[in-house]
Parts: structure tokens; sequence; C-alpha cells
């Protein structure tokens, strides 16, 4: 998936588990950035009577690096309270919860938003904030769920606006056909284990996560704090990622509470999606949940040679030709996902944040929203799709799986010739949003989540 | 239909040593004879540790038994103490 149980030690612990980031200007609000980080992989929308909660217990981060030191600037910080009204019911919500602060909801969760600087100053942007309900059931539990779910869309001091709770998922792939070997279409038949063709089956469809999104002027993001203008300045660019720790001791006591104690340490973290997935190596993806984008330079062999370049001809034998010969450093994925992509190399964009290697989404806040949006982003010629920033209808599977299978190899190296089949590599045929997911026009984009009454996840 | 055409198809074919939890304060803290902040090399967080660990848990973490390293825990802090003797007391109350 894009980052969702990507790790043997983070699948263990799905509340702190980073699924995806987004990082885009904000379409009906173009002075504004729109970042969401999603947590909770996979919550089958029925899966009661606990419903998916942030934890208390875990620190949501969101980082920022404005001036391409690939260390955070400007961190916001989201903290959980879990309150339960009436312990002595079993129920999560004891009557219909038809108001954001009604009585009937048994577990209300709150948070708070900081911002804290780089130089360690804080300014808290928002507390006891409510999160909505789960969407238990149109008819008894979270009527209008719609409605209630705005009303957790909150004002922050001094501009912006937050959300923090369940979202319908956004992403979408076909997980059985990718994790079998590598089986893409439309060439499946050319597998080492050939199958007929068949339409992609949308993993991810009908399952939720939970959101934690905020939207803010942009002129809170850029180093020098105007408005970014001018796509070509280094001023426009940012490196997004986000980290969720824990506390470092954790005692389990007989009564069932825990004792935490100790500094927080990092336990998840996810800039651009599908790299601790897919690019780094079994034996090294829990080190790299713990460790930080500006040491990422010890991960860059990954990219450089990646293990799926070189299983897809051996799947698909004679299918990738060119690819299977090019032997030489892939510079392409290194300034892609580890340095942005330096002016010179796509007409009008660039999203360098320098030389320092580092896992961030970058996105350069100069480049408008665009008016007719191409899910393949910039390699569809829409300048204002991944990998500039990303949004929550990108496809980014296909982007990515092209990129590593070399299309992007002559923006670097003219020498190279992409195999045919790399540009036609799909997961939805012709590339598409599959049917069941939707999105909303405002912020935070992402859809009504599913209730569990009508779910049928997977179908 | 598609989905079960398709499987239907695929289908024929730490070095930790120890680590002791303490609930409690311990007073022997005061005759540590080595502390050092982790989060802040501060000598005045080691003051502060002591003023906070009354009202909080702390939790030890015997890290390495050979070289009497215990890092201590309490609230968001965190310090290593080299105090061979405390370990092998500690050691001593598990066996």
């Amino acid at each position: 998936m894009s980052s969702h149980r990507e790790a043997p030690e983070i699948s263990k612990d799905p509340v702190a588990d980073s699924t995806d980031v987004y990082a885009f200007v904000s379409p009906d609000k173009p002075d504004t950035v729109t970042l969401i980080a999603n947590y909770v992989p996979l919550e089958e929308p029925a899966g009661g009577p606990n419903f998916y909660e942030f934890g208390d217990d875990v620190l949501y981060e969101i980082h920022i690096d404005n001036d391409g030191d690939a260390l955070a600037e400007i961190t916001y910080q989201f903290i959980f309270q879990t309150q339960t009204r009436n312990p002595d019911s079993f129920l999560y919500n004891t009557g219909q919860i038809t108001s954001i602060d009604s009585k009937n909801w048994n577990r209300p969760q709150f948070y708070s938003v900081t911002r804290v600087n780089a130089n360690g100053t804080s300014t808290v942007l928002g507390s006891n904030l409510a999160c909505p309900p789960c969407n238990i059931g149109p008819l008894r539990s979270t009527p209008n769920y719609q409605q209630l779910a705005e009303a957790a869309i909150h004002n922050l001091t001094g501009g912006g606006s937050i959300f923090a709770g369940q979202r319908a998922e956004g992403f979408y792939v076909d997980l059985g056909s990718i994790f079998d070997l590598a089986d893409l279409r439309p060439f499946q038949n050319l597998h080492l284990i050939p199958s007929p063709a068949a339409p992609g089956v949308n993993g991810t469809q009908g399952y939720n996560v939970h959101s934690i999104a905020i939207q803010v002027p942009k002129t809170q993001l850029t180093s020098d704090g105007l408005n970014p203008t001018d796509p070509s300045s280094p001023v426009s660019v940012i490196g997004v990622w986000t980290t969720a720790s824990r506390r470092k001791a954790t005692i389990l006591q007989s009564n069932g509470q825990n004792v935490e104690s100790g500094p927080f340490v990092q336990v998840s973290r996810l800039g651009d999606p599908l790299i601790n997935e897919v690019i780094i190596a079994l034996g090294d993806k829990d080190r790299w949940n713990a460790s930080q984008p500006v040491n990422d330079k010890q991960f860059a062999h990954y990219y450089a040679h990646p293990e799926l370049a070189k299983l897809l001809p051996v799947l698909y034998p004679g299918v990738f030709p060119n690819l299977a010969a090019y032997t030489k450093d892939r510079v392409d994925l290194e300034a892609i996902l580890l340095t942005g992509i330096p002016s010179g190399i796509i007409t009008g964009f660039q999203n360098s944040t320098g030389s320092t290697q580092a896992d961030m989404l970058r996105l350069n806040m100069a480049i408008p929203p665009s008016s007719s949006p191409n899910i393949l982003g910039i390699l569809g010629g829409d300048l204002a799709g991944f990998p500039n920033g990303r949004r929550v209808f990108d496809d980014i599977v296909a982007v990515e799986l092209r990129a590593v299978a070399g299309v992007t190899i002559p923006l670097v190296d003219k020498s190279f010739t992409p195999d045919g089949a790399a540009s036609v590599i799909n997961d939805f045929s012709p590339p598409s949003i599959p049917s069941g997911v939707s999105y909303i026009k405002q912020f935070p984009y992402l859809g009504v989540p599913f209730n569990g009454f009508d779910s049928q996840p997977h179908p | 239909m598609a989905k079960l055409t398709r499987r239907g198809f695929i289908g024929q074919t730490t070095a930790s040593v120890a680590t002791i939890g303490v609930l409690a304060a311990v007073p022997t803290l005061a005759a540590a004879p080595e502390m050092t902040d982790v989060a802040a090399s501060d000598s005045t967080a080691a003051a502060e540790l002591y003023a906070t660990t009354f009202s909080e848990s702390l939790v030890a973490h015997v890290s390495d038994l050979a070289s009497g390293e215990v890092t201590i825990m309490s609230g968001t802090k965190e310090f290593i103490l080299r105090d061979t003797d405390l370990v092998m007391r500690l050691l001593k109350a598990v066996h």
C-alpha cells in the first residue's frame, strides 16, 4: 500500500501507522496549502463496538522544511484525549449522535494542535478541539454524518482550518495484484506465471482511515513569510513529512492501565508514498521508520538500484529489455524522491530542496492548482500533481511504477529509451479513479467515511 | 466476477540485557556518581528530575549490566546513570 502496514514493527501498531501524506495548494483556496496525514490503515467500517480512534498515547506530527536543510522549521503537533462518558455501558453510542457534542457519544475524542518553530518556540493553535465520531450507521447512530463531520472543522488561531477524524480511504491500489509477484496490467499474460487480463480490484475499497488535515495560509509556511509566486524560487518549495512517536517506556500493569514514561521515540514516518513500502528492504524498514529525513543518505542505495526495477525484467521476460540492460545508478529516482526535481528538467517547474538527500513530499507552492487535474500528475503534464506534492486523488501507484520501470530515466540520461511497457503500466485500465472512491471539493477533501451499517469493504 | 476469475486462475496454477521498571521514586538516586541528561546535557535538568520524580512514576532501564549503565526515565525526561553498585543491588533483587 502507500505506507499501510509497510514495516514489520509498525504493522503491529495501527494507531501509530501513518498511511498517506498529502500536500497541495488548496484548489478552492489557492492562497492556502492543505496538509493531510492519515493514520490507522484499513479501518473496517463496521468494526465496533470499539470503533477507531487516534491514540491518546501517540504524538502525531506534521513537519515542514522550508529552507532545504531537510530539518523541520515548522512542526504541527497533535495530542489526543479520549473520554468515556458512561463507563457502565459497553456501547460506543448510547443513542443517536445528532450533534458533535451529543451526550449519546460515549467515546468523544478531543485534541490540541501546537505549532513549534525551529527555535523551539511553540504556539498552541487550538485546544479541546472535537473530533467527529466514526460513521456507524445512517439511520440509527450517526444520521446526517456529513453535518457531524463538518462541525468538526475548526478555525485555527492565526488563520487556517483543522480537522481530525475518520475519512474514507482515498488511496487506491490493486493490492492483491501488486503483492502477488507484481502482477501488472495490461500485460498480465506476459508474466512469468501468466494470467488472463482482468480489471483492477481496488484493495482499499470501502475502508476508512483517520485523517489529520490542516489548511494554512502559504505565508505561514514560507521561510520569508511571503506569498510564493515564483515557481523557480527555492523559497516556493517546502518538504513535508509526518511522524508518530510513542513514549520510550511502557509498563503494563495488572489493572489494565499502562504507565508510560520517558521521551517520545519516533516509530513511524512518511513523506513520499511507497518509499518504505517498496523501495526500502525488509531489514531496514523499522530503522527507516525511526530515522530522520536528514539522514536518508544512508538509504540512497535503495533508490539507486531499486529491487523492483531488477524484478520487472525477470517477472516479465522480454518485456523490459532496456531496463534490464540499464546498470547505472537511478539518478532520476534519486532526484525525484530524495532531492526534488531541479530547474531545467521540466519546463516551468522545479521542486528541488538542494543537495541533502531526504525523503520528503516536496511541494512547489507557487504552482497554482490545475483547472483540469490529471491523476498522473507531472507524468500526465499536470504540474500541480504528484510528485509536486500530492493531491488526494493522484494515482501515485501508476506514477511510481512507471518511474521505477524507467520512464523517468530520460529526464537525466538522454541515451536511455524506456521500454514500451513502462509507460502503459496501470492498476486500473485506463488510468482512472476506481468506482466507489470519492472525494469532496472542499476541506478536508477526503470523502465522507463509509458507514458500518451499509459498508461492504473490498467487494 | 473479475475478482473471482483472477483468483480462480491463480488457484489452479534493544540488545537490552535487562529491563527493570520501578514504579516509585528511588531515594538512592541522590548518591548517583554520574548522571547525564540525554536530552539536553544540562546539569539543571538533573535537579528538575529530583523535583518531579516524587510525583510521577520513574522507570529505570538497565541497558548494560557490565558498564553499570542505567537509563532513568521520568515524565518526558531521560537520564543515563552509571552506578554499578545500584545495578548489582537491582540484579540481586530479581534473583
